[in-house]
């Protein structure tokens, strides 16, 4: 190996108005198709004249979040814990499920041609389905995330399982291993970088759902305030409850990205 | 691990006789009430499903539902799999196609659709919702089956002095088309849910507005017999494009 | 006959028909960046020419730089030090005139085209009328007549390599680049396919560069056989193989042949030269 030869910091330019300008291009060429949609939705209230109720201009929505902050955090805060519940009981539900399924070849020849058939039910049906039974309030909220994010977890830890290194499973056989060693020092590991996709694909959705959930039931969280604000025609605070939404199922997106993340570096 | 004809075979029961144990302790929780009044015995639903009566009602709902389905997934793959070619064919439009997708998959459904039916009208609302979600769908697949290039390949069209365009029709876009099958699959349950969702901001007809009815009105075997609708829909889809998907992969991958 | 063993200081002589070096290297250096902090040279220093018809193959350890000096003649890697022209242009030019054939180590035929259809793909690139009678003709050459309408997948490993050899032959090239092409072979049809190489070769002497580790393969198929040191690499040893061509199977047999083996492997591995006989 050589020593290395000039490699030096990015430098910090000199000049403010060009750093500024260089950030300014990086958050362009980054969000220029959000900016495009912004623009036109403006664009379009100014020239079409609708009023605020049919449809408000972005920036009215925004200045309705800034006003009523503590009522957006605390229905946020809400949303994204019972987001956070329903996907830790349903990872586990469907992580036991996967685990049974390993462990019993019956178990598991049972259980996937219904888990597969479960995979194509559109998981909104359910929500009035799931309300009639354990009511109309946050439980069924939980229950539908942890229903969405069972699939994932069930299907993904199951072929975790399975993806042992080469020759490994034979020699643990070889060296009399208990199933209960094998599963402990064998399959769990080999299992751990597959669930941590699970967990990546049940946290994009568990906000979404739970919001939807939320929106059905109409007591609690983000998806409470939309619906109270849109049947008494306040479209800007709607939005805005949008707007924090979406903040929230990104911020959850992006925390089990880094999870993944840090846990495949550890693994691999 | 064993494979082969016999253990097929022995699948293919154990799994036949998984569903049947399902359908009847389903029957069995409806019939003793061990679930509560919201939860219907199977026959009870199939009964509803089989009113000559009703017929009428849900070949409606069905028609209108599928047709949604069918056009929202057919636009949301089209402009999936454009907005992908965009950022693919121009690089420099890359990170702003993918964080614009990701953005837009990020705002909730519900909160687009007061939008979408000021844009688009209560008819075709759940036919925008269908398409943005498979829209998400097919980007990620398109754009991540186009990268998705065998080093050596790439290599094998430098050295042949392979032009843009040629590089991308004779070897990325083949590349791709297993990735791109596979996200049409997984796009038919993220298709039904737009629909559905769609339908129930007030659409005039449809599955999901079945359900809405059937909620309200305390018509718990009605309700169920709309999600067995709704199931039925996504899993025949869900058939079709497993076929096509195995194809592909078969014949691309 | 006698064996020319040169020192490698100087650019050497042109082996070949023609006096136009068809592939030079002046002084080339190659550092793959690591990341911010750490670099590896992979190859330093390499100077050396190919004449025009001129067969010449690449010994050396693994990791050595045999792969990058050949990927930097396909346009696939830029040199940080010194010049390479290929064809008196650069390496890039001549890709983008698609007068270089290239085979690796892996086939790299494309699972959703047949045979044909892979053999046929450089007309393709190269926005030249496919002419079928050439592509069938090739794929007879190499053996492969009756399997056109197969999928790679369908074919044994040899057979494949056997489809990437005619591809990368279709277009008559200027230049063929060969890495490693039988590395995934087993030793009787890595042999076998060493014969109907040389054969095929002979009867079209293009200008071929062969990285190789096998020493008899090396032998068997050049004219002049380049040994390079370990990373970073640079070349420690030229030699001469004066065998006649077309060459019989039976050369590996001869007392010459084994002679060069025997000083090309004392070359590769120095350290044991000690106690051999
Ligand atoms: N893309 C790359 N990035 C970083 N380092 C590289 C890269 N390609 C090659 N190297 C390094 O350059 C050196 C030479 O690699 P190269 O592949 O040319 O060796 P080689 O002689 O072909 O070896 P082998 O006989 O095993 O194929 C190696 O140490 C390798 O680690
Ligand atoms: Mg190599």
């Amino acid at each position: 190996m050589e020593p290395e030869q000039g490699v030096t910091a990015e430098p910090i330019d000199a000049n403010p108005l060009r750093w500024l300008y260089s950030i300014f291009a990086r958050f362009v060429a980054r969000f220029w198709g959000v900016i495009i949609i912004l623009g036109a939705w403006q664009a379009w209230v100014l020239i079409s004249g609708y009023n605020a109720i049919v449809l408000p201009p972005p920036l009215s929505v925004l200045h309705q979040v800034a006003t009523n902050l503590g009522l957006f955090a605390f229905a946020g805060l809400q949303t994204l814990a019972v987001a956070i519940i329903g996907t830790v009981i349903g990872m586990l539900l469907g992580s036991v499920a996967a685990i049974l399924a390993w462990y019993s070849r019956l178990f598991s020849g049972l259980l996937t041609p219904l888990a597969l058939i479960f995979t194509a039910v559109p998981a909104v049906a359910l929500v009035p389905v799931i309300a009639r039974l354990l009511g109309y309030d946050i439980r069924t909220v939980i229950a539908i995330v942890a229903v969405i994010s069972f699939f994932p977890s069930f299907v993904f830890t199951g072929s975790g399982l399975r993806a042992l290194p080469p020759g490994s499973a034979d020699l643990f056989r070889v060296n009399g291993a208990s199933t209960w060693m094998q599963l402990r020092y064998l399959a769990l590991p080999a299992a751990v970088p597959h669930w941590m996709v699970a967990l990546r694909l049940g946290a994009a959705s568990a906000v979404l759902s739970a919001i939807i959930a939320e929106f059905a039931m109409g007591t609690s969280g983000l998806g409470s305030v939309f619906s109270e604000a849109r049947d008494s025609f306040d479209m800007t605070r709607a939005l805005g409850a949008s707007l924090v939404a979406t903040i929230i199922s990104v911020i959850g997106f992006l925390l089990a990205i880094s999870a993944e993340r840090i846990v495949r570096d550890r693994w691999d | 691990m064993n494979s082969g004809d016999g253990s097929m075979a022995k699948n293919l029961l154990t799994g036949a006789v998984g569903v049947i144990l399902f359908l009847v302790l389903w029957q069995v929780i409806g019939a003793y009430r061990l679930a509560g009044m919201g939860w219907p015995t199977l026959t009870s639903v199939l009964d509803v499903l089989a009113t000559p009566s009703r017929f009428g009602t849900f070949q409606r709902a069905v028609t209108a539902t599928v047709r949604s389905v069918l056009l929202g997934y057919v636009a949301g793959f089209v402009m999936g799999f454009g907005f992908a070619l965009l950022g693919h064919l121009w690089p420099r439009l890359k990170v702003g196609t993918d964080q614009t997708t990701a953005v837009i998959h990020a705002i909730p459904a519900i909160a687009l659709a007061p939008l979408l039916i000021v844009f688009f009208g209560l008819a075709a609302t759940p036919i925008a919702i269908c398409a943005l979600n498979v829209f998400f769908l097919v980007y990620n697949a398109t754009s991540s089956g186009l990268l998705s290039v065998n080093n050596t390949h790439g290599d094998l069209f430098t050295a042949y002095g392979a032009n843009r365009y040629d590089r991308f029709r004779w070897l990325e876009l083949p590349a791709a088309l297993p990735s791109i099958a596979a996200g049409l699959k997984l796009a038919v349950p993220a298709a039904l849910i737009g629909t559905i969702l769609g339908e129930w901001f007030g659409a005039p007809q449809g599955v999901g507005l079945l359900m809405v009815a059937a909620m309200q009105n305390f018509q718990i075997p009605m309700l169920w017999s709309a999600v067995l609708l709704s199931v039925a829909i996504s899993l025949s889809m869900m058939a079709l494009t497993s076929l096509i998907e195995h194809y592909v992969s078969h014949r691309f991958g | 006959m006698s064996v020319a063993s040169i020192q490698p200081t100087a650019p050497e002589p042109i082996i070949g028909t023609a006096g136009i070096p068809a592939i030079n290297l002046d002084r080339v250096g190659k550092n793959f960046r690591l990341d911010a902090r750490r670099e590896v040279k992979a190859v330093s220093d390499v100077s050396m020419n190919v004449g025009k018809g001129a067969f010449v193959a690449i010994l050396g350890p693994s990791g050595c730089g045999k792969s990058t000096i050949l990927r930097m003649i396909a346009s696939l890697d830029e040199p940080t030090k010194g010049t390479l022209s290929v064809l008196g242009t650069t390496p890039a030019d001549c890709a983008a005139n698609h007068r270089m054939g290239i085979a690796f180590q892996d086939h790299a035929l494309l699972p959703w085209l047949t045979i044909f259809d892979n053999v046929a793909l450089p007309y393709r690139l190269a926005h030249l009328k496919a002419d079928p009678g050439r592509v069938a003709q090739l794929i007879d050459l190499v053996g492969l007549a009756g399997f056109e309408k197969a999928r790679p997948k369908q074919l044994s490993g040899g057979m494949r390599q056997r489809a990437a050899i005619a591809r990368a032959l279709l277009l008559n090239p200027d230049v063929l680049l060969l890495d490693e092409p039988f590395g995934a072979l087993d030793a009787v049809t890595r042999r076998q396919m060493n014969v109907e190489l040389q054969r095929i070769w002979s009867e079209q002497r293009t200008t071929t560069l062969l990285v190789t580790h096998s020493v008899d393969e090396a032998v068997f198929l050049a004219d002049r056989v380049i040994v390079m040191s370990g990373r970073p690499g640079h070349i420690i040893r030229e030699v001469a193989i004066p065998f006649e061509r077309p060459r019989h199977p039976d050369v590996m047999r001869t007392v010459e042949f084994h002679h060069l083996v025997n000083e090309l492997t004392e070359a590769l591995h120095p350290t044991e030269g000690t106690g051999a006989p």
